[in-house]
């Protein structure tokens, strides 16, 4: 008979060598098979400090932004402020406790008009990212799908994508009338690119990738393979390039401005406040013009995109464990 | 690889004339004072006519299409009406010319040579402290636009490091912040794919086969990793011309450098249309020109473009 | 020309150990999260045999194989245990100065994907002769005709030409000779061949193992191969080591696995070959997937899955018990307190080619 190579074991109890009951259930739950694509995702995002910390901030600070005009003792953003006894505007009165981030060169209050361009900035930011995925979406599915339109639209992409999309703007920009939507017309006219091939590529993945043949050989519904397969990929594309997009906005609105061809006086926006700031920028004690609208620029392009990049991270099946 | 090369040419051909054609077109929906002089006001309605249609802008749009083509062809691109008006917009580009060439140069060199280097040196190092510091560099250049940061350097670099503010020709010193600022972009660039394309090396299967025969992991740094990874960023040189072009527009204008960028602003500014029009498509030629070189480039030192293999790069 | 078990076990029992694992755990850091790949394995090599390790993907086979040349990814450790090798414990070794005495010149290794496994922007030549040059001590011209002679060894005619080919102008299998080459190149006394022969057409595999096997003869070698197939264990195997969840579950002569498995794991995946199904009857398949190396497993880590499981194999983890001089299983089902279990049907089948000396044996 075979021989123990361990003799600890000899005291255990002769019960024991009993069949167990099998389990079918037991034995399938050994596995990873608890696997949720979500929660995934937000776990690993959740392991990012630096990320979580940028989200609780920008979202403080967007909520802010959305309530600020209707908490008590705002002043208007374009409301120019004059002296009770000359007459006089108050031009750039320091921060202190009547203007929290003082006054700019003509008097208005630079704290309520940093908000205001905030929201200016972040609605051109957000609705370039969101016309950007729109567009990108279409034409991509296009492209990707309707086989004779593969070629042309391949040719498109590539003369398109060869142009400097800084050259276009400008173009745009200075051909039509300067206005928020001629911001977003000229931002968007390049910037849906990366999304279309994106799309595209997405779509050939559908077609072609091999696990979603097997999904379809094996019967599984076309609904069951978009929704399970390929749109969790989609949405986590989607947010992150619009969460990319809306620094690269932000920023081109700061450049068009400084060359004369972003949004008019009467709108405050960052560019337009940065571009105020930077006119005062040689004289110390006015500075605070331009460090205000500086970092607030700074705060919200850099969360979003080191949220943008955080996410992408984080959807990448690659990362979950 | 002729075949290629000649593709990729007539593919660089097609842009450059959609491009000309579009700026051509968007520049029809400009106010018609764009085309005259400063004297406009002056002139009665039936002289304006006359002066239309002798430059032809009467004409259907097809015929002026036409023209505008042969007239690029003999190398033509125009008069300038408001900067300096009737001047032929090629006298006020050509002594600009050098100037953005040197700067471009120089910062170009900056940003090749500091980015690979940065991102060589993040990849071997990978989240070691040494990363985490450049990576935060690249967010920070990456995510802040660069019409503010530019601002900053410029004015604590005066501040502080006494500086001259405004470009000088003739004080070497006044170089150094345009440069400095025009190189930031590239550096991070560069830095950041170098190291991207370098991590990515370092996790395919032929790195583990060198490993297992027994190389060093410095010479699989040299002799696998940073060869493989240097073809594609050789691929990404003419984009960093485009980043140092698109960088010299503002820049030229924030230092007052007699350049073609700051030009570009003014002109702009001044609404003086035909210079906008000549600018913008000697920028674009540039770029096209840019990334048609870089595709050749890569192909002659990818062995899989050159002896035309059939499967994908990557 | 065949010879029996037992003379082969009495040839064992003279053999050279040349490799001995002993215990070995690997773990493995992912996220925060810390992962037992290797769980007390322990397996000994002998010299100039072929040894086959089986297992599902994820059981620690290509962890096993992979920390004898110090080749774990960076976030992976031996926690315990000792690799010996002529006297030195590779488990202790940690810079890549120590590494370098083994890597290629000791212990050199073949890829599974001859697709990727080479550099696509350096020539074939190149590539080889960098093994050449590390391990035969030659330059230059010499060293250039060494990787000629090579490539002529492993089947590629045109050696001038086609040394200075680049990767993507070799088929598949013309990429795994060349893979093999590189191997050959370092003068190694152990070949740890990684599923050589998965990401081939199957009219190239049974060439590129018999290339294995001449290349075996001529050099010496003593080989490892990683495989989750069956029939390439039948092919070329003297024994085979069965891991499951990171541990050895059982090992002996190839004949002595086949023919007379006894751990419920090499039972269960012997009934799932097609070639054994009984006609008309559904094939057997494995339920469930393989534990979370996340997690703490107690028992035998196959018992969940275990249709003849004991209630001690959720408990107590089983130690070897000897089956024969050369075979050994973990499973409480071979101790003397354990109740007779019906094998399924193609395992009766097979014990009963076996013949009756080695079942009385059992």
């Amino acid at each position: 008979m075979s021989k123990a190579l361990h003799r600890a074991a000899d005291h255990i109890d002769e019960t024991l060598f009993t069949f167990a009951r099998y389990d079918e259930e037991a034995a399938e739950r050994t596995g990873y098979s608890d696997y949720s694509y979500w929660r995934s995702t937000w776990r690993v995002f959740l392991k990012n400090r630096m990320a979580v910390a940028l989200l609780i901030l920008l979202g403080t600070l967007l909520a802010f932004t959305f309530i600020q005009p209707y908490l008590p003792n705002q002043k208007p953003p374009t409301m120019i402020h004059f002296h009770p006894d000359t007459g006089l505007p108050l031009r750039n009165v320091p921060p202190g406790d009547e203007f929290i981030f003082g006054t700019n060169a003509i008097g208005q209050d630079l704290w309520s008009r940093l908000w205001s361009g905030t929201r200016t900035s972040l609605f051109i930011g957000f609705v370039v990212g969101v016309a950007e995925a729109l567009i990108g979406i279409t034409i991509g599915s296009l492209w990707g799908y309707v086989r004779w339109l593969e070629r042309p639209f391949t040719e498109l992409y590539n003369v398109l994508d060869n142009i400097p999309n800084t050259v276009i703007m400008v173009l745009m920009t200075y051909v039509l009338k300067p206005s928020v939507s001629t911001l977003i017309i000229a931002m968007c006219i390049t910037g849906w690119l990366p999304m279309a091939r994106l799309i595209r590529n997405l779509v050939m993945i559908i077609r072609d990738r091999e696990y979603n043949l097997a999904s379809r050989a094996l019967g599984t519904p076309t609904h069951r393979i978009i929704t399970k397969n390929i749109l969790p990929y989609l949405i986590s594309v989607i947010m992150m390039r619009i969460a990319l997009s809306i620094p690269i906005a932000i920023g081109s609105e700061v450049f068009l401005t400084y060359i004369g061809l972003g949004l008019p006086l009467d709108t405050p926006s960052l560019g337009n406040l940065v571009n105020e700031g930077r006119r005062l920028m040689m004289a110390p004690s006015m500075r605070y013009q331009l460090i205000f609208p500086a970092v607030m620029v700074s705060i919200i392009t850099v969360s979003f995109y080191v949220l943008g990049n955080a996410f992408a991270d984080a959807s990448d099946p690659r990362n979950h464990v | 690889m002729l075949r290629y090369i000649v593709q990729r040419f007539f593919q660089s051909l097609l842009t450059l004339f959609v491009v000309v054609t579009v700026v051509f077109i968007l520049m029809r929906f400009m106010p018609i004072e764009g085309f005259f002089g400063p004297n406009y006001d002056k002139l009665d309605p039936e002289q304006q006519q006359a002066i239309l249609r002798s430059m032809g802008l009467l004409d259907p749009l097809h015929i002026q299409l036409k023209n505008f083509y042969l007239q690029l062809l003999r190398g033509d691109l125009g008069t300038s009406t408001i900067f300096r008006p009737n001047v032929p917009v090629w006298e006020i580009i050509a002594p600009k010319i050098p100037y953005s060439l040197f700067l471009g140069w120089a910062s170009l060199t900056l940003s090749i040579t500091i980015g690979f280097t940065l991102g060589v040196f993040m990849a071997r190092y990978k989240s070691t402290f040494l990363d985490r510091l450049g990576t935060l560099y690249i967010v920070i250049i990456n995510a802040v636009p660069s019409a503010v940061y530019y601002l900053f350097l410029q004015l604590y670099g005066k501040d502080l490091l006494n500086l001259p503010m405004l470009f000088d020709p003739d004080n070497p010193k006044s170089w150094i912040l345009p440069i400095i600022s025009m190189a930031l972009g590239g550096i991070a660039g560069n830095a950041m794919w170098m190291r991207r394309y370098m991590v990515d090396e370092l996790n395919k299967d032929y790195i583990r086969l060198a490993r297992a025969k027994g190389m060093r992991n410095s010479a699989i740094m040299f002799k696998h990793v940073m060869r493989n990874a240097m073809i594609p960023m050789v691929h990404g040189i003419p984009t960093s011309i485009l980043l140092v072009m698109v960088g010299s527009l503002y820049i030229e204008s924030l230092y007052s450098i007699p350049g073609m960028g700051g030009l570009l602003i003014q002109a702009i500014q001044r609404q003086d249309t035909p210079l906008v029009q000549a600018l913008v498509l000697i920028f674009s030629a540039f770029s096209i020109f840019g990334l048609f070189m870089g595709d050749l480039l890569m192909a002659a030192l990818d062995p899989r473009i050159k002896l035309g293999a059939k499967e994908g790069s990557r | 020309m065949a010879k029996t078990v037992e003379e082969l076990r009495a040839e064992y029992a003279t053999k050279e150990k040349i490799l001995e694992v002993k215990d070995l755990v690997i773990k493995f850091s992912l996220r925060g999260d810390v992962l037992t790949a290797i769980r007390e394995a322990s397996l000994d090599l002998y010299k100039g045999e072929s040894l086959c390790i089986v297992g599902e993907s994820g059981s620690g086979k290509s962890v096993l194989t992979k920390s004898f040349m110090g080749m774990l990814d960076a976030n992976g450790w031996v926690e315990s245990g000792s690799i010996l090798y002529e006297g030195q414990d590779l488990a202790k070794y940690k810079t890549e100065r120590e590494w370098l005495r083994i890597r290629g010149k000791e212990i050199a290794m073949v890829f599974q994907d001859p697709m990727t496994a080479l550099n696509p922007l350096r020539t074939v030549g190149r590539q080889i002769q960098e093994a050449v040059e590390l391990h035969q001590g030659l330059r230059g011209r010499p060293a250039k005709e060494a990787v000629y002679e090579l490539l002529e060894q492993v089947g590629i005619d045109d050696p001038v030409r086609r040394y200075k080919q680049y990767p993507f102008e070799f088929s598949g299998g013309m990429r795994q000779r060349v893979v093999i080459a590189i191997a050959l190149a370092c003068k190694p006394k152990i070949l740890i061949c990684d599923e050589p022969t998965t990401a081939l057409d199957v009219s190239i595999q049974a060439q590129i193992l018999e290339l294995l096997t001449q290349m075996q003869k001529a050099y010496n070698l003593t080989l490892i191969y990683i495989t989750h197939d069956l029939g390439v264990v039948a092919h070329v195997a003297d024994r085979v080591a069965v891991m499951y969840a990171g541990e050895i579950v059982e090992v002996g002569l190839a004949e002595e696995i086949f023919y007379n498995p006894k751990h419920p794991y090499t039972i269960n995946l012997l009934s799932s070959l097609p070639q054994l199904g009984v006609k008309g009857q559904d094939l057997f398949a494995i339920r469930g997937t393989p534990p979370s190396l996340f997690k703490e497993i107690q028992g035998d880590a196959f018992a969940p899955r275990n249709p003849m499981a004991l209630k001690i194999d959720f408990l107590h983890r089983p130690p070897y018990f000897e089956v024969s001089p050369t075979h050994k299983a973990k499973t409480w089902l071979l101790d003397p307190r354990a109740p007779k279990v019906e094998l399924p049907e193609a395992i009766r089948l097979l014990q009963s080619k076996w013949g009756d000396d080695v079942v009385a044996d059992a």
